[in-house]
């Protein structure tokens, strides 16, 4: 444990995470006065956001649950919304595999849109591995524990930030703050302008499939132009 | 426990397992293994692809229904994207969040003003 475990890294992690655990503190409120809403007991409340720990999913359930809809119907609906968390998998994978099986299986559950967006960018400029990790290990277990308290405080005490305040939009906004950094050469943009045109345009597909597919779509079209890119150059220094 | 509560554990057991199996998916499936160049490639663009779809529809959707879409009058696209002009400069999560909430709060007062 010790070989991999890197303790400044990890509290690097849980600090440099705590703004985004507060911009969640809205959407987790949510969760929690969605679950007093479907009558769900205290346990069950913090079952649901300690194991499921997906705030789109908990949503969905907790009301798909109230409408009275089949277990099979509920899973199967919380399953296609999560599909985007198997491409941040993938995009783990290169920089999990040496690690024995019990951190990739702790990693993989702590992984979030959050948590993922906040740590690849480390995982790619870093040649230390164990460092990387224990900063996403830090950052996931603030976003883990921060969540529990936020469901729980919606449950007991209802949505107590005013709608007007608008604080839902801190959600996007700290996602765009993480969007931002990555928008510096031209197949990136490129992958956010497909994305962004898919997402609209397929935007009537169900259960939010568009999302994932917009991903698709503008990973491969990022990294076509990545091809391109190089070709273009090649093609030039063989000329010269 | 009642049928609903014993439905309400089956609903947390069944989706927590199914997305902690979809998290592991590439993880435990591609450990260890030699990676296709174009698929390592391709893996960068993940994060840029994914987070626009993911929050574009945020700030397009009004709260009742996730696929009307709403680009114009939308303080909120607006505010998004200055948020992301100074995310571009700064690359610091505290100013895009006091950017974007004040970016939003001033053209919602200047929306209701008039």
């Amino acid at each position: 444990m010790s070989r991999v475990f890197s303790k400044p890294d990890f509290y690097s992690g849980v600090r440099g995470t705590l703004p985004a655990a507060a911009a969640l503190i809205p959407f987790g409120l949510v969760c929690g006065v969605d679950a007093a809403a479907a009558g769900a007991s205290p346990l069950a409340a913090v079952g649901l956001s300690a194991i499921v720990f997906s705030g789109a999913a908990q949503i969905l359930a907790t009301q798909l649950y109230a409408a009275g809809a089949p277990l099979a119907v509920i899973v199967l609906t919380c399953f296609v919304i999560g599909l985007r968390l198997a491409m941040y998998s993938a995009a783990m994978a290169p920089h999990l595999g040496t690690f024995p099986a019990r951190w990739r299986y702790l990693s993989a559950f702590l992984l979030t849109d959050q948590a993922f967006a906040a740590a690849i960018s480390r995982f790619e400029a870093s040649a230390d591995r164990n460092r990387a990790l224990s900063h996403f290990l830090g950052g996931g277990i603030v976003l883990w524990g921060g969540w529990q308290l936020m469901t729980m405080a919606g449950y007991f005490l209802g949505n107590v930030i005013p709608a007007s305040w608008s604080l839902e939009f801190a959600v996007p906004l700290c996602f765009i703050a993480l969007l931002g950094p990555l928008l510096r050469e031209r197949p990136a943009i490129a992958a956010a302008v497909a994305a962004a045109v898919a997402v609209v345009l397929l935007a009537g597909l169900p259960m939010r499939l568009n999302i994932v597919v917009a991903g698709i779509i503008g990973i491969a079209i990022g990294t076509l132009a990545e091809l391109a890119l190089e070709r273009k150059t090649t093609t030039r220094e063989r000329f010269r | 426990m009642t049928e609903g509560a014993i439905k309400l554990w089956a609903i947390i057991v069944s989706v927590g397992a199914a997305n902690f199996l979809v998290r592991l998916s590439f993880i435990a499936l591609l450990a260890n293994k030699a990676m296709p160049p174009l698929l390592t490639r391709a893996l960068r663009y993940v994060a840029v692809a994914m987070i626009t779809a993911l929050v574009l529809p945020m700030v397009l959707s009004t709260s009742a229904a996730p696929a009307v879409m709403a680009f114009w009058p939308n303080a909120k696209l607006l505010a998004a994207l200055i948020a992301l002009t100074v995310a571009f400069f700064t690359q610091s999560m505290g100013w895009t969040l006091v950017a974007g909430m004040g970016a939003l709060w001033l053209l919602q007062a200047v929306a209701t003003s008039f």
